[in-house]
């Protein structure tokens, strides 16, 4: 299969921002968008969307009832365990897996290694993502060459946990070593060890160069960037490092598979991209897709670890060898070495910038160490521009290139945010270092550049993909910083009376996508029942998010009813309709629009039997209250006399059907204006936040107090980025991190007060108005913080996590 | 019923309110034997004693059941998140969790809940700080503390309000988990 369709938007050309073309652009993309009228609704005409509606699932959830993926081992009495044996040495071959001992074992159902019939010889990626796939298909099921200390080489199953992980034990592997690579600019280099042979991966991306372990090299321009830097303006460089950042799901990577009574493949597993793992699925196992059926239960969060097939074919394997149930639940030392993480980066952030603070240029370069494989690693490394890049869009010339390398380290993946934090840091530390030596305010500086409705998104088409060219229809960028500076007291700082305590305030802005742009599917049916109630079934993923509740509001918003008269069904392949998945910001947005549609189609038929019922024109009536009701008679008709009557009806009958399906090329960015209060003490350079504000323009929030939450969970994973070390890998690339003990997941304690405001504004493309609220505020403490580190006490720390240390050595260099 | 592993024991425990007898791997810890026999509350998001969604009551003591061995746990009192109350009437830690929008995906919640009402119970008026103290080894990744943090304190208040109204005649609502001296968990409708 070639990738170069997909690739190719992403390796992209020079823009160019001659008038014509801007007029033919402003064709292509008006400001007008064509809304429904009854998408844009005032807040008091709103019956449930944009409510504090209970989230429909947190009864089962606060009293332990509700079942996730582990939760189901009950149900199946000859349930096997499956344990999983890995590589101990960054990089080497296999040659030799003794497994006498496991397989002599009580109670050892299977041993599978490399060889094994059951196993796939296929390669893929892990990355759940559109097909084609843009990420290379570099991985084995289990493995022969192993190219980190996580791989997997052989899996067992067993009657029960403890034997199974004896019996992974007991498996002794020989290897030959080879020579390894930890760093990425050392990697990159000529001589360094190579991970991948030429030719040997399949559905390779573009710009890779595999004997400098370059997976993918990706970049685009806007305008002259050169000319602009060696013109007369004040040229400045910054240079940023971030953290590998574990996802830290508190439920671990889970999944059970069988066989069922109907010879179909069944996974029930905490995944964040069922169709896509059942697409994945069928490619490595040559089985049919509608032979594998994929169910989501609750899903303990993903956060993007779970945007990926991480874990599925194991226990696929084993269950196809053994013809039995099988449970594979990672142990938590597995999370932190053997399943994903954020791709560490470095990032140079060059602007060219006049004397009395004009941007004409910006310039970032990524490098990106994406570890032993290649998953989610370019389009993620894209995101570092195209995410925060366009919040100034104001700058005539922008350039944006990224190298993406294998190092013998850990996977990474999808994290929320998506390459937007690595980029969000660079560029907003960068530019507050810029407004700094310039004698410019921050803010100032910022508000002359940044994004406004009406502007037409050239910088993240400058690469020709995602959001390519969009229209800003929506931004409440302003209201966001004012409400922030007013919370946070940014007018009003008071110094401590101490003379070695220095107090700051650091803010930071970002910008996300809804979903990506021209790529993104989703869908729904509604059912409706005899008793006027309604059967939701919904492609869309759950994973904790409260998307459920999101879509009975969207629903039941349009049908005029109680959200508890419908029952939502969502993410099992057989059942529900096709959706991407928990992705890209794209739930709300995508398959809440689907939903929607789907509530309308719905509509249209309960309108016509309200007519037939009332004796009245359709266009008279509209739902609400559980009714249909005649706008003219003020007469009406419950929606249980319409259910039975369409079920049940003398001389006509139908069931009540409405199906959705809703993809766009828009994907409206949300924004967000962070803000953080910060003391530290120039004697040893220690630290505490007093307070986190963020103020995020999600559009209309479809439900506030789910909203908030986001924002504030976030923050949180934000702030972690800042002041944690993530996982730390020794000099062979081992994660040192085994347990919550040993990773620097801030706690309640060590959490500052987080104040999420939501500033409305109305995208009128989105469902009622709404736009993506989950990624954007994950991007923004680690520039925040470190321009509060910077207005406190003048030292600038630019490589995370911001530390004591760092701070107090910054300060020591000063006084010399 | 699930497999254990290791000896099979046999193990004395009241669980909400419900005197058994459960079969045990000699090694097992006491959250993987509590969730063999339905108390799916209990949760386990680590190896062993770190996360805090395991948490359950032990002879009334906040205890991360799978940092324990079952064994050591012989002939006491368990009470799991499902003894404190039911779907259709909350404990009022629950209620809060659920009205402060405290719960995204769940998994931490039991332990959370657990530990909150353990708190209340021993210091029916916390100050944020203490709340924070106290949930200081409950990991959560959703929801950044905050709401659960505000939860706490808002089921505080409810409790305190109620007890007030006590006071003056009205119902008591003790801090205490529900269930704990009744037989059954929740009076049927629960899985437990």
């Amino acid at each position: 299969m070639s990738n170069d369709e997909e690739t190719a938007k992403a390796d992209g050309g020079t823009a160019s921002r001659s008038e014509t073309a801007e007029d033919e652009r402003s064709e292509e993309h008006p400001l007008e968008w064509d809304e429904p009228e009854n998408n844009d609704k005032a807040p008091d005409e709103r019956d449930s969307v944009s409510h504090r509606t209970e989230k429909y699932d947190d009864r089962k959830l606060v009293t332990g009832q509700a079942k996730y993926t582990a939760d189901y081992e009950e149900r199946y009495p000859d349930l096997a365990y499956a344990a999983v044996v890995r590589s101990d040495i960054p990089h080497g071959r296999v040659t030799d897996i003794n497994t006498s001992a496991a397989e002599a074992m009580d109670g050892v159902d299977a041993v599978l290694t490399p060889e094994s019939d059951a196993v796939p010889d296929a390669k893929y990626t892990s990355a759940g993502q559109s097909y084609p796939e843009p990420s290379p298909w570099d991985m084995h099921v289990l493995n022969e060459h192993v190219r980190y200390i996580g791989d997997p080489i052989a899996a067992v199953a067993a009657e029960d946990r403890a034997t199974a992980t004896a019996a992974v034990e007991s498996i002794e592997v020989s290897y030959e070593k080879y020579d390894y690579v930890t760093d990425p600019e050392d990697a990159f280099d000529e001589d360094a060890p190579q991970l991948f042979e030429d030719g040997e991966v399949e559905n390779e991306i573009v710009g890779h160069d595999y004997d400098r372990n370059r997976m993918a090299h990706i970049g685009g321009e806007l305008g002259d960037v050169d000319a602009a830097l060696d013109g007369d303006t004040h040229v400045h460089e910054t240079e940023w490092e971030t953290i590998r950042q574990s996802h830290a799901n508190v439920e671990k990577h889970t999944s059970l598979a069988y066989t069922n009574e109907d010879d179909r493949h069944v996974l029930i597993t905490s995944t964040q991209v069922p169709n896509h793992t059942r697409r994945q699925l069928a490619h490595l196992f040559d089985i049919p897709i509608r032979d594998i059926r994929v169910q989501k239960p609750r899903v303990g969060g993903g956060f993007g670890g779970k945007q990926a097939m991480v874990i599925e074919p194991i226990p696929l394997a084993l269950s196809l060898a053994t013809d039995r149930p099988v449970l594979y639940e990672a142990s938590r030392e597995e999370e932190f070495y053997a399943m994903r993480s954020r791709h560490p980066m470095k990032v140079k952030a060059k602007t060219a910038v006049t004397e009395d603070g004009d941007i004409k240029a910006i310039d970032i370069y990524a490098l990106s160490n994406t570890g032993a494989y290649g998953s989610h690693g370019m389009t993620v490394a894209g995101n570092v521009g195209s995410k925060p890049m366009p919040l100034y869009s104001k700058v005539p010339n922008a350039r944006f290139e990224a190298d993406i390398v294998h190092t013998n380290t850990p996977q990474t993946g999808a994290m929320r945010g998506y390459g937007a934090p690595q980029g969000t840091l660079a560029l907003e530390g960068h530019l507050d270092e810029v407004a700094r030596d310039l004698g410019l305010d921050p803010i100032e500086f910022r508000r002359r550049h940044h994004m406004e409705v009406g502007d037409l998104d050239e910088i993240a088409g400058m690469m020709g993909g995602e959001g390519a060219n969009r229209r800003i229809r929506s931004c409440g960028l302003d209201e966001c910083i004012e409400r922030g500076k007013d919370a946070i007291g940014y007018d009003d700082l008071e110094q401590p009376d101490e003379d070695h305590l220095h107090r700051g305030i650091g803010m930071a802005l970002s910008a996300q996508g809804t979903g990506v742009a021209g790529d993104e599917l989703g869908a729904a049916q509604i059912m409706m029942n005899e008793d006027g109630s309604f059967h939701l079934q919904v492609g869309g993923v759950d994973i904790g998010t409260g998307a459920d509740t999101a879509f009975l509001q969207i629903a039941a918003e349009v049908l005029g009813c109680d959200e508890g008269e419908i029952i939502v069904k969502s993410s099992d392949t057989d059942v529900t309709p096709f959706d991407y998945g928990a992705y890209a910001s794209s739930t709300t947005y995508i398959s809440g629009m689907a939903v929607k549609k789907a509530a309308e189609d719905a509509k249209e038929r309960i309108l016509n039997w309200g007519s037939k019922l009332l004796g009245e024109p359709v266009g008279d009536l509209e739902t609400g209250d559980g009714t249909v009701y005649s706008e003219a008679s003020d007469d009406s008709v419950t929606l249980e006399d319409i259910g039975y009557e369409a079920a049940y009806g003398d001389d006509e009958r139908e069931h009540i059907l409405g199906k959705g399906t809703h993809c766009t090329e828009e994907s409206p960015p949300p924004f967000a204006a962070q803000f953080a209060d910060v003391t530290v003490d120039e004697t040893t350079g220690e630290f505490e936040v007093q307070k986190l504000v963020v103020a995020v323009d999600c559009g209309v929030a479809i439900n506030p107090g789910m909203a908030e939450g986001q924002i504030e969970g976030a923050n949180h994973m934000s702030y972690e980025m800042a002041v944690s070390d993530g996982i730390t890998l020794d000099d062979e690339g081992r994660a040192e991190v085994a347990d919550f003990d040993e990773y620097g997941l801030p706690s309640a304690t060590e959490t500052p007060p987080i104040e999420s405001i939501l500033v409305e504004t109305h995208e009128p493309t989105g469902p009622f108005g709404a736009k993506s609220v989950a990624e954007v505020p994950t991007n923004t403490v680690p520039p925040a913080l470190s321009n509060a580190v910077r207005d406190a006490v003048g030292v600038r720390i630019r490589e995370m996590p911001i530390t004591a240390e760092k701070i107090r050595s910054k300060l020591d260099e000063r006084e010399i | 019923m699930p497999k254990t592993g290791g000896n099979v024991v046999d193990i004395e425990l009241t669980i909400n309110g419900e005197r058994t007898t459960v079969e045990a791997g000699s090694a097992d810890d006491l959250a993987t034997v509590l969730r063999q026999h339905g108390y799916i509350g209990v949760k386990c998001g680590c190896d062993g004693g770190t996360c805090g969604a395991s948490k359950v009551f032990v002879d009334g003591e906040v205890r991360m059941a799978c940092g324990m061995e079952a064994a050591d746990a012989d002939g006491s009192e368990i009470q799991t998140v499902a003894a404190l109350g039911t779907q259709a009437d909350l404990h009022p830690v629950q209620q809060a969790f659920v009205d402060n929008f405290a719960v995204q995906c769940g998994f931490c919640i039991p332990g959370m809940v657990i530990q909150a009402v353990a708190l209340l119970d021993s210091n029916p008026d916390p100050t944020e700080r203490e709340v924070r103290e106290a949930l200081d080894d409950n990991v959560c990744r959703c929801t950044g503390y905050q709401k659960p943090v505000e939860a706490v304190l808002d089921a505080a208040e409810r409790m305190r309000g109620e007890q007030s109204v006590a006071a003056d005649g009205g119902q008591s609502v003790s801090a205490s988990p529900r269930g704990a001296e009744s037989t059954g968990c929740c009076g049927g409708g629960c899985d437990e």
